[in-house]
């Protein structure tokens, strides 16, 4: 008993962090929007670490996962407004939605991509959100490039006050419970057969294929649970905050490369690094875009090769690394 | 125990093997002697299954698992411990040959097999909390023996376990080849470019060629055979 509650003590500090930054959001003034720009980083990083930090691959495409998210909700929005009785229930509705789509293009995708290793994976990834966006425009998919907009049908399911409770608060609490869940999934991954699998496969594919491991099907597994969680944090985050969906919008690669810039700096693979790297990115790059307008990206990209020289393996990896052996390392990993 | 029998397979358009049959019995140790480049690693790659075969059979225990992925044949208990090491250079020794008991019946086992591996390679149990990489090359050899032992195998195949060693230490890998066939009871298939080394330890050697079987025997009939040792060994 006290072994298992002993392997989740990790849990404390993601969970702490994200309770502090919750009770400042709410209790200091004008710090909400702050707040709730951190925790979609976190939920992201969180989400895209279950796949990048485990398996060491790195995923270029990885938006088309919230993208695909994003439209699922809209889909069950506005398809379904109409049925007055769903109430709330159409918001869950549209997270399954979100969920099933994700999952579905993650094994589409998955199944030709993850043969391939190392730099051929990156590559093979990098046109799957163009080339989404464009399939969805060109084939005038979902309204094509005119995208959905479903404002309206979200005031009349939910009546007005609901529906913008639901995008200035409750949004942000569904983004900070999805990164939760996607820490608790870490955890769980990392403490079971899953984790041992690739971890292995991570640190030397060859030797894991050795040892018995059916790599393809960890790979696969981690590439599912990863775009599931992009999946939600698209329908949350960009659907249910802003009711609206554009296709050039929702496929922005910019957002991959803001997830791989999150993981790497707070510790690929580690649960509490995806945290520390969205607090870093995220206050850094408010405050700087704050003071320093139309500068911010000049002075980010040094510190972010700074800090990159300075902890190859991200904060907490690097952390985890000096501390190998005392205690405090029981509550991180 | 093993059977192959016309194996084909290569790299994209190269054939590497043309058809080599060779058969392990149970409880000996089967040695595949050739210079480089003539597809023993592509031979037992090919068996195992990281490569996927062009041509011909291969049976386990009477079973046909040409076809059967890497991951089925290591629960049935076949292992291979692969050329160029492939360790887990940031974990420590003893972290090593943990991951190594990932199957599960290895996993029910792992901690005799521990135990079973530290007392086949003494060294090891001295080093079980040094990184992998602090490792010498002697070392390392001996955790990716180790590693693979760990799966709870039957046979064992070993890509060129003496390559890159010191003459005293090759020696002493032989030496723990011939105490894992008499003491763990395993069956080996060993693929060497040592010719005398493991002439000496082999039951029944084969000799590859270009991708081809040139000639097998007993190693006694190897040794004494000069046109072979001329021909194929150079020594």
């Amino acid at each position: 008993m006290r072994k298992t509650v002993q392997r989740y003590y990790p849990l404390f500090p993601v969970f702490a962090a994200y309770f502090i930054l919750f009770l400042v959001g709410k209790n200091v003034s004008g710090m909400w929007q702050l707040v709730s720009t951190l925790l979609f980083y976190c939920a992201l990083g969180q989400a895209f670490n279950i796949f990048l930090g485990m398996t060491g691959y790195v995923d270029f495409g990885y938006v088309a996962f919230m993208g695909v998210g994003t439209y699922g909700m809209a889909i069950a929005i506005t398809r379904l407004a109409h049925v007055e009785a769903l109430g709330v229930l159409i918001v869950a509705i549209g997270f399954a939605m979100a969920l099933v789509m994700a999952a579905l293009l993650s094994v589409a995708v998955g199944a030709v991509a993850l043969r391939l290793r190392g730099a051929y994976f990156a590559i093979a990834t990098i046109g799957v959100n163009e080339g989404f966006r464009f399939l969805i425009e060109g084939a005038k998919i979902w309204n094509g490039s005119d995208g959905m907009i479903f404002t309206a049908q979200l005031n009349q399911i939910l009546g007005r006050e609901t529906a913008s409770a639901l995008s200035t608060f409750w949004a942000d609490v569904i983004v900070l419970i999805i990164a939760v869940l996607a820490a608790f999934v870490t955890l769980f991954y990392m403490k079971s057969k899953i984790g041992y699998a690739l971890t292995a496969l991570r640190e030397d594919e060859d030797a894991a294929v050795v040892m018995g491991i059916n790599v393809t099907k960890y790979k696969i597994i981690a590439f599912i649970t990863s775009a599931s969680f992009a999946g939600l944090v698209g329908a949350t985050s960009w659907a249910l905050k802003t009711p609206y969906v554009f296709p050039p919008e929702v496929f922005e690669i910019h957002y991959t490369i803001e997830a791989i810039i999150i993981v790497l700096l707070g510790g690929a693979g580690t649960l509490l690094g995806p945290v520390a790297g969205a607090l870093i990115y995220g206050i850094s790059k408010y405050y700087l875009s704050i003071f320093l307008p139309g500068f911010q990206l000049l002075i980010f990209a040094p510190i972010i090769i700074i800090i990159i020289i300075l902890f190859p393996e991200g904060v907490i990896g690097m952390l985890k690394k000096s501390f190998r052996d005392s205690t405090l390392m029981r509550f991180i990993i | 125990m093993l059977r192959v029998r016309e194996l084909e397979s290569g790299y994209g358009p190269m054939q590497v093997l043309w058809k080599p049959s060779l058969e392990v019995k149970k409880g000996r140790i089967t040695t595949l002697l050739g210079p480089n480049g003539v597809g023993k690693s592509t031979f037992l790659t090919t068996v195992f299954g990281s490569i996927k075969p062009w041509g011909g059979k291969i049976f386990y225990e009477e079973k046909d698992v040409t076809l059967v992925p890497t991951h089925k044949k290591v629960e049935m208990g076949l292992v291979l411990a692969p050329e160029g090491k492939h360790l887990f250079l940031n974990m420590r020794v003893y972290e090593n040959l943990s991951m190594g008991a990932y199957v599960k019946k290895a996993l029910a086992h792992k901690e005799e097999s521990i135990e079973l591996v530290y007392s086949l390679f003494p060294r090891l149990k001295e080093r079980k909390n040094q990184l992998a990489g602090s490792l010498s090359g002697g070392e390392q050899q001996m955790l990716t023996i180790g590693r693979a032992l760990m799966t709870k195998p039957e046979l064992i195949m070993l890509d060129e376990p003496s390559q890159g060693l010191a003459p005293l230490l090759a020696t002493e890998v032989f030496k723990t080849i011939l105490k894992m066939k008499a003491e763990m009871g395993l069956t080996i298939l060993l693929v060497e470019q040592n010719a005398e080394a493991s002439l000496d330890a082999a039951d029944y050697v084969y000799i590859m060629h270009e991708g081809v079987i040139k000639a097998e025997g007993k190693s006694e009939q190897i040794r004494n055979s000069s046109e072979i040792r001329e021909a194929y060994l150079g020594v």
